[in-house]
């Protein structure tokens, strides 16, 4: 069986993916060239800096000497990206040197950038006309309301509160890859499905994101356009309201899409309408690695198993539920035990006990958290081992030989099964033995051959 | 107190303090003008915040008789990530620096200090490391601090100890010091203070390339410390000053129990008040060769 794994990086794959013209395009914008630079490997901004207000051509030779032995191959970790994403231009000089220089439009604005700073992206509205903004802690319930909103929609489309109004071509989209549906039968997730609900939410937002930009071409939207409002986008200020006037027909279109996310909040005032972006937008260009977004976490395993998750929400429950057994519910708490059956359920539905124990750890309530290991011991050690009783069989498709008319015919089978690696058992008292099946074939000639 | 690893972010996310020397006394006699070198520095500092959205730059004036909060980065963030815009940091930071200065002008002459032409470095050490401090004591998460002295003045042989104090605190709490030395003559202070506490020296040659330096040496986050060609510390100064008159000296005499310092035989030792023996009859025979090895 294929496994399906979720990639999900950061935004910066995708677009070093986009073609060279295409990147160039977007280094027009001073806000995707500081979005590339923070991206960076710490090594590889460093470079950009340094290179920042030399014009010409520096060779590759002198650049590897500011780096110390140890830590060449994070140099060209750092250089193979940038020429990736083409900050740097590589170039060979008369000599038959390499050579890299900055890409003169991202150099230009940089330059640009350090001198006269950074400027808003758009200027927010002024407070007379946007009353009643939401406070911040409104902003970001709001965001995380919306963003689990629409996973329950999408994994339940039944069960949702309130249906959002991504088309359902959208969202199918989405679904795709995370839903299987066969005939007649409700939809269920699939295995890269229930890998995308034990990600972090930055993990799934990119995810989500990257769908969303791959279809943009269907759509009838330019893939490198919609890159450059979202990363533009993550530099607006969190909590501003901003004049949805100033946005391009396309640019609104993508921007209800986005409201839906939970990544801007549109609100209305009696002429004007104008959006508030939430932190889930000013998080985008923020390379997911980071641990910085890390939200307080909400469950408390026991070492009897049993598992209590501070959480209202009907989304964590339905998480839980993927692993554990759910035994009963509070208004404000979850109360469930890992038990061998729900986990066997679990790994049924191809989740890995890893994912599992990183699920636990990532969402450990911040009374546990501060204990190392923030799971016990036990309980990890008891997930993994019932994940590796299920592998103590391996199933290898096999043929079975026997009444060999002497022992050196048998010897010689053995033999020639052994060369070519597909021997998998041998019994010489009874003269039986056992091939991998796809080497069923070979053995047959060399058996035929040997009468 | 040590940060435990686990507290900081990933990386690079650094918390940059920086000591800008505004001593009149040595900007009035220096080549390059102090409006040149703002313009560098305030570039640099920039660039820091343009690395990343997590990234700190806390701003400390060291005048000549006292020291100042000038800039915090953190401290503007009302916006969220939108913290430490240049239209801001520009403005903020001149704005204070120039009441800074002023309030700085007054302080002097209020209270002359006499003979000497140095900067109060001890104290904008001493106030950095206290930010730094509060920073590894608040919160769950925090930058990795480090400290870069742009320090023009001579050393001010009277603040040896304080100075000293603030060093080994530094080493202790594993901040380095950084040092852009950009006087005529190389500073001991510094020099001691970058080689303790695993910082970096420099004596910058070309004053109109700053910024390039600041960026090239002292833009390295501590994370790419470890895999780059840095400036190496050659002939650090390791001289002591004596406690009594302040002056840098090769040898003197050392109290056996406080370890304090004297250019000259006293009776009785001033720092801790042992009572010493009798007066030795030759200083070479008699006295400890003061040499100060680092630890």
């Amino acid at each position: 069986m294929p496994q399906v794994k979720i990639i999900a990086k950061n935004f910066m794959d995708m677009v070093a993916s986009l073609p060279a013209m295409k990147l160039d395009q977007l280094y027009e914008n001073a806000f995707i060239c500081e979005a590339i630079l923070r991206s960076l490997p710490p090594l590889a901004k460093k470079f950009v800096l340094q290179m920042l207000y030399i014009d010409g051509p520096v060779s590759a030779k002198s650049m590897e000497e500011w780096v110390l032995p140890d830590g060449v191959s994070k140099y060209k970790v750092a250089v193979d990206r940038l020429i990736q994403l083409r900050v740097f231009i590589e170039t060979a000089d008369r000599k038959r040197e390499t050579t890299y220089r900055l890409n003169p439009t991202f150099q230009a604005n940089l330059q640009k950038l350090l001198i006269h700073g950074e400027v808003l992206a758009r200027e927010p509205m002024p407070s007379n006309i946007t009353v009643r903004l939401p406070s911040l802690e409104d902003l970001e319930a709001y965001a995380l309301d919306q963003w689990e909103c629409f996973l329950l929609q999408l994994i339940n489309s039944g069960q949702a509160e309130k249906p959002s109004n991504i088309s359902s071509s959208v969202m199918k989209v989405f679904q795709k890859g995370l839903l299987s549906q066969r005939d007649k039968e409700a939809p269920r997730l699939t295995e890269s499905g229930f890998q995308f609900l034990l990600m972090e939410t930055n993990a799934q937002l990119w995810y989500i994101i990257r769908e969303y930009i791959s279809n943009a071409e269907e759509r009838g939207v330019d893939p490198a356009d919609l890159i450059s409002f979202l990363l533009e986008l993550s530099f607006h200020v969190t909590g501003e309201a901003y004049d949805i006037d100033t946005l391009s027909d396309e640019q609104r279109y993508a921007i209800k899409d986005l409201a839906d996310l939970g990544l801007v909040k549109l609100q209305q005032g009696r002429k004007e309408s104008w959006f508030i972006p939430t932190k889930l937008a000013t998080n985008l260009s923020m390379s997911l690695a980071d641990s910085s977004s890390r939200k307080l976490g909400f469950v408390v395993v026991e070492t009897n198993f049993r598992m209590y998750a501070y959480s209202t929400s009907k989304l964590h429950c339905e998480i839980l539920r993927l692993f554990s057994r759910i035994e009963y519910q509070l208004p404000n708490l979850i109360v469930g035990a890992i038990t061998k059956e729900s986990l066997y359920n679990a790994f049924k539905n191809g989740i890995t006990a890893e994912q599992i124990v990183t699920f636990l750890q990532q969402n450990a309530h911040p009374r546990v958290a501060e204990r190392i290991p923030s799971v016990p011991e036990n309980v990890t050690d008891q997930i993994r081992l019932w994940e590796s009783d299920l592998n103590r069989v391996d199933i290898t498709p096999a043929h079975f030989y026997d009444e060999f008319p002497s022992r050196e015919v048998f010897e010689a089978a053995c033999d020639y099964a052994r060369e070519w690696n597909g021997l998998l058992w041998e019994d010489s008292k009874n003269l039986r033995l056992v091939v991998k099946a796809d080497i069923h074939t070979h053995m047959r000639e060399h058996l035929r051959r040997q009468k | 107190m040590a940060s435990a690893p686990s507290k900081l972010y990933a990386d690079d996310v650094s918390l940059l303090v920086v000591l800008l020397d505004t001593n009149p006394f040595f900007w009035s006699t220096s080549a390059l003008p102090f409006s040149k070198f703002l313009s560098h520095v305030l570039a640099f500092l920039n660039s820091i915040l343009v690395l990343n959205q997590l990234n700190e730059v806390v701003v400390i004036g060291t005048g000549y008789a006292s020291c100042k909060y000038l800039y915090n980065s953190s401290s503007y963030s009302n916006h969220g990530l939108e913290d430490g815009r240049m239209p801001a940091l520009c403005t903020r930071l001149l704005k204070n620096l120039e009441e800074f200065v002023i309030g700085d002008e007054q302080s002097i002459k209020e209270d002359p200090k006499g003979g000497t032409m140095s900067s109060l470095l001890s104290g904008s050490l001493s106030m950095a490391l206290c930010y730094i401090q509060k920073v590894f004591r608040s919160g769950s998460l925090h930058p990795q601090p480090r400290i870069l002295c742009l320090q023009g003045s001579p050393d001010g042989p009277e603040q040896y100890v304080a100075i000293m104090n603030a060093i080994f605190s530094a080493q202790r709490s594993m901040v380095p010091i950084d040092s852009c030395y950009i006087g005529s003559h190389n500073s001991a202070f510094l020099q001691q203070a970058s080689y303790i506490t695993g910082g970096v020296y420099l004596k910058p040659q070309q004053m109109d390339g700053l910024f390039q330096y600041l960026s090239t040496v002292f833009g390295t986050d501590l994370h790419s410390r470890t895999f780059l060609q840095l400036p190496k510390s050659v002939g650090v100064d390791f001289r002591a000053s004596c406690f009594c008159h302040k002056k840098t000296i090769d040898m003197g005499y050392v109290c056996s129990v406080c370890l304090s310092i004297f250019c000259k035989h006293h009776k009785k030792c001033s720092t801790c008040g042992s009572v010493f023996g009798e007066t030795p009859v030759e200083l070479d025979s008699v006295s400890k060769l003061k040499r100060k090895t680092p630890e």
